[in-house]
């Protein structure tokens, strides 16, 4: 079994949904729907995620969990057919607000891809990109924070000999690393992972998770995944969504020994509905 | 939420299903053994029969192989299929049952050893009416445990649970008596202390049966319920809760 | 190679077909480079006596069967008296036939080929007195080195004194400045003709073998061998030689003759110009087309009809551009700017521009779709690995998705070149010229004179072969020209390779 953090509030509840403390909770998502094209993906979603710590969204495919990850960096801004109701809160801050800047929120909130991503330029220009982009930085400065980042994400001492390879040349896991190196440069407070291990081989993905658990006390993970026990390995709360609905979200620890709902129950066991 | 003994075998993977159903049947077979060694050897001792007593006592080799066996299988269901939820509650229960199942038997073939001693010994069968009394209600609490177990009944289970503060009372009123007897005739005090023996033996069966019904709960609602005064429990709280 | 697999017809029918294609290839590069490079070889010359006593000397050529029986084609050179230089022999009657070893071909500036023998050499006029053949051959040598070195420097005289008086003449008003650089001009002058009387005084008497006698000017003389007398090393050397002089000299005696310097490099200037052109609008119409444009009806509309521009045949796009770029854009140029000039045009008429354009024109369609399938190839997760960043879309676009592109541009320029090399047609209508000795890049300030017409290989190729009054002496040109426009081809493609895999090394390959 995990070895249970000091867990935020949780209001006692015989709900499927528990209910983080306002105050211990970093994203505060509130009857949100989302749509494409008209066809319904998430329907009145209401959930907390805690800050600090590691949440899992988990579901069948289509279940809308990478669609509400998604949100959570207005990265569907570019696709014109989505529509959205209700408020996602950063900090107590409402994301779409017309005085936030979706430069600086995609800062705050980083986004980490299921396939490994690297720009077509060197190890130390993909950690810099970001960095490069805010600019105002000197070069001693960008190296700082360039082998603060790579240390962060367990790949300094794999590429500081080589950093001016290019990033392609590094293997799936090491390019992964280096994305979650990319998105920790800019110092976010959230960092959305969206099956950040499915095109990744076992040992690679243990290092991943053990990333994920390292860097929770620096900043909030969110994590989508389709391996369920992935999830049970690394985060402290899981969310089950199925057809765009939140089903339950419970600690990660209750959830898989003892879920309180049949769907959730049926889907973590591998059952027939 | 409630889960039935049907909910094991609807998985995807009909493997899966099969290796949980291997589980239970192995178990079920164990806890019938076990039930029989019990009820042999108390045959054996108040009928003095030291030859089923020895037989009884043989017996319990079967009983540890058959602990062994269904640990190995759970232990590979662990590794390779990872069970979660109900499956890991049903893996867990079964791991724990068979161990529980194994005490039972010691005590068995502890009361069968005791049996052949008084026998041997031939001298009067003081205290044989509790023994009787309270095996028999013992006797019914493995069964009834086990019954739960195969059924996954709640309502049984708690039975049993609150059967063993009534195994647990006859008990102590059954060695007050034997003292009684024992200062009384101070010649019978061997004999007495076989039979103590053996009365200690019925109720330590009665508490293993009282940690199996305990394991039926923990299966089919996911509440550990070990540990606490059965007099606290809220029964209608735990057959409620979803 | 592995082996075919699968049974049946069909293998056998794709294989067949791939073993025919290659074949065809390998027949055509081997007709071209065969011909082409057959035409520098310095081939013995034979002395042929006929039934009827008449003498000649010629190189034999290729041979015809007809009704009277075998005949054969000689080149006899010799122009002046036989009017024709080549000569079509019954094999029947050959009487005699030697291969004198003092028998020369002599390349003359004008009248083509003498094939004949050297009877003397004369100095001033005055014949020189040596009897011994060896000695002979060593002055006429010493006299052509001589003469080698006359010339350059007369040619470095006129570079280096001449020209920039003229220049400065041009520029310069002042009076005394004027007079002074005017002096200096003609005593330059009077030095080139010096050189040029000396080179002028040497002359080669030669003789054919029916005895006519020609006092040739050794500065008519482009070259002169003796086949018979050559070893292999020293054939191989004159071959080599030839071939260097076929690639950088300008054409004499009507395209059939002389080298091919002007129409390479017409045609490569005009590829890289073309490429210049096309590569900035096709990339920024491909960028548009696929990351910016609202992905509906009418990009859709767009994208079908930018592939089937791909198809429209090249003439098309020659009289667009005669009549927009030439007439239109061009004669308006011309009246703002060049009106002086006027009736005689500057841009109004085909030039090194306006055939750029209607290539780049013509190859727009192959850049567009070659860029925007390698840019439709990035996955998504890159773009938005950027945007997740915090990236505006123009920095996406700039910092990431344009590198990843750019082997699929540089493949696009390649289509694009490989097209555009081969195309005669448009330029025809725009701009190609069948003699312009003078290319369009000089010292002459603005240095690249757009407004030019130009030689190209393929065009020089349509010329030779089919607007040459001397049919036997334009075909093994053809041929050579030919294969120079497939090696030009080649290079410009070899060099798009390599710079795209040069692109491909830096980051390994496209990660999916």
């Amino acid at each position: 079994m995990l070895a249970q953090p000091d867990t935020p509030a949780v209001n006692a509840s015989r709900d499927a949904v528990i209910d983080i403390d306002p105050g211990a909770s970093c994203l505060e998502i509130q009857g949100l729907s989302l749509a494409y094209a008209g066809t319904p993906a998430l329907s009145d979603l209401t959930l907390r995620v805690p800050r600090h710590r590691v949440t899992a969204f988990i579901g069948p495919s289509g279940c809308g969990k990478s669609t509400l990850l998604r949100a959570l960096n207005r990265l569907h801004d570019l696709n014109e057919t989505v529509s959205r109701r209700g408020a996602i809160r950063l900090e107590g801050q409402e994301i779409h607000a017309p005085e936030v800047a979706v430069a600086e929120l995609r800062r705050r909130v980083g986004m980490v891809f299921q396939t490994p991503n690297p720009f077509p330029m060197s190890i130390y220009e993909n950690v810099a990109f970001g960095l490069r982009l805010q600019g105002g930085l000197r070069k001693r400065q960008r190296d700082e924070v360039v082998e603060w980042a790579l240390r962060s994400a367990a790949l300094w001492d794999e590429v500081k000999e080589r950093l001016g390879d290019s990033a392609w040349s590094l293997s799936g896991g090491q390019q992964q690393r280096l994305v979650i190196a990319r998105t920790l440069a800019v110092k976010p407070e959230v960092l959305l992972l969206d099956e950040p291990a499915s095109a990744l081989d076992p040992i690679s993905t243990l290092k991943i998770e053990e990333l994920i658990r390292s860097l929770k006390s620096q900043l909030t993970l969110v994590l989508v995944t389709h391996n369920m026990q992935q999830a049970a390995r690394v985060s402290d709360y899981t969310a089950f969504l199925h057809d765009g609905e939140l089903v339950e979200y419970a600690p990660t620890d209750a959830l898989f020994t003892n879920p309180r709902l049949a769907r959730t129950e049926n889907y973590i066991t591998g059952r027939m509905a | 939420m409630d889960i039935t003994s049907e909910t094991h075998s609807q998985h995807i993977s009909k493997q899966f299903n099969q290796e949980l159903e291997e589980l239970k049947t192995h178990l079920m077979a164990m806890g019938g053994l076990v039930e029989k060694q019990v009820q042999e050897a108390v045959t054996a001792l108040l009928e003095g029969d030291s030859r089923l007593a020895e037989r009884v006592r043989d017996n319990d080799n079967a009983v540890n192989d058959m602990q062994i066996k269904i640990d190995d299988e759970c232990t590979r269901v662990l590794a390779r299929r990872q069970p979660a939820a109900s499956d890991l509650r049903l893996v867990l229960a079964v791991i724990r049952a068979t161990s529980d199942l194994e005490r039972i038997g010691d005590e068995a073939s502890k009361i069968a050893r005791n049996a052949m001693a008084l026998a041997e010994a031939g001298n009067g069968s003081k205290g044989f009416i509790e023994v009787r009394h309270i095996s028999e209600h013992v006797r019914k609490m493995v069964r009834d445990a086990l019954t739960a177990f195969a059924r996954f009944d709640i309502d049984l289970a708690l039975e049993v649970v609150h059967e063993d503060e009534a195994v647990d009372s006859e008990y102590t009123t059954a060695m007050r008596s034997l003292m009684t007897f024992m200062m009384e005739d101070p010649r019978s005090i061997t004999s007495v202390l076989s039979v103590m023996w053996i009365l200690r033996a019925l109720e330590r069966i009665g508490d293993h049966a009282n940690n199996l019904a305990e394991y039926v709960v923990y299966l089919v609602k996911g509440l550990d319920i070990r540990h606490t005064d059965p007099d606290e429990l809220d029964d209608e709280a735990i057959k409620r809760r979803g | 190679m592995r082996r075919v697999r699968g049974e049946g017809p069909w293998a056998w029918l794709a294989a067949g077909s791939v073993a025919l294609s290659l074949l065809l290839l390998v027949a055509l590069l081997a007709l071209l480079a065969g011909r082409g490079l057959a035409h520098f070889w310095p081939g013995e010359l034979v002395q042929i006596e006929l039934d009827d006593g008449s003498r000649f000397a010629a190189r034999p050529g290729r041979e015809e069967r007809s009704a009277e029986g075998v005949e054969r084609l000689y080149h006899t050179g010799n122009r002046e008296w036989l009017g024709t230089p080549w000569r079509w022999v019954e094999v029947a009657r050959i009487v005699e036939q030697r291969r004198p070893a003092e028998l020369v071909i002599v390349e003359r500036r004008r009248w083509g080929d003498f094939i004949g023998r050297v009877a003397g050499l004369e100095e001033d006029g005055v014949a020189l007195d040596i009897d011994d053949e060896a000695a002979r051959w060593t002055a006429l040598d010493e006299r052509l080195g001589r003469l080698a070195r006359l010339r350059e420097a007369r040619d470095a005289l006129r570079q280096q004194e001449v020209m920039p008086r003229v220049r400065a003449l041009a520029a310069e008003q002042d009076v005394a400045s004027r007079a002074r650089l005017e002096d200096e001009l003609a005593a330059a002058n009077a030095e080139v003709l010096a050189l040029q009387a000396r080179m002028a005084r040497d002359r080669v008497v030669l003789e054919s073998v029916e005895g006519e006698r020609l006092a040739l000017p050794l500065e008519e003389v482009l070259a002169l061998q003796r086949p018979n007398a050559m070893s292999l090393p020293a054939k191989l050397g004159a071959w080599g030689e030839r071939a260097w002089r076929f690639l950088s000299e300008g054409p004499r005696a009507a395209n059939t003759a002389g080298g091919v310097w002007p129409a390479i490099f017409g045609t490569v200037l005009l590829v890289l110009l073309m490429s210049l052109l096309v590569a900035p609008f096709g990339v920024l119409a491909a960028i548009y087309l696929n990351e910016i444009a609202h992905q509906g009806r009418l990009t859709r509309l767009v994208r079908i009809s930018v592939r089937n521009l791909a198809g429209v045949p090249s003439i098309v796009y020659g009289v667009f551009g005669l009549g927009v770029f030439v007439y239109g854009i061009g004669g308006s140029l011309d009246e703002w700017f060049f009106s002086e000039q006027l009736p005689s045009p500057t841009f109004g008429t085909g030039g090194l521009l306006w055939a750029s354009l209607t290539l780049a024109l013509l190859t727009l369609p192959v850049v567009i779709v070659a860029t925007e399938e390698g840019l439709a190839r990035i996955p998504d997760h890159q773009r938005e690995g950027a945007l997740a960043l915090g990236a505006t879309r123009l920095e996406t676009l700039r910092r990431v998705v344009v590198p990843m592109a750019l082997p699929a541009m540089l493949t696009g320029m390649i289509l694009a070149v490989a097209r555009a090399a081969g195309e005669v047609a448009p330029l025809m209508l725009v701009g190609v010229a069948k003699l312009a000795p003078q290319v369009p890049v000089d010292g002459e300030f603005p240095f690249l004179h757009l407004e030019r017409k130009f030689m190209h290989l393929g065009y020089h190729i349509f010329d030779v072969g089919f607007h040459s009054g001397d049919v036997e002496a334009a075909l093994p040109l053809v041929y050579a020209t030919a294969l120079l426009l497939v090696m030009v081809i080649l290079v410009l493609n070899l060099t798009a390779i390599f710079l795209r895999h040069h692109l491909k090394a830096r980051h390994g390959a496209l990660p999916r």
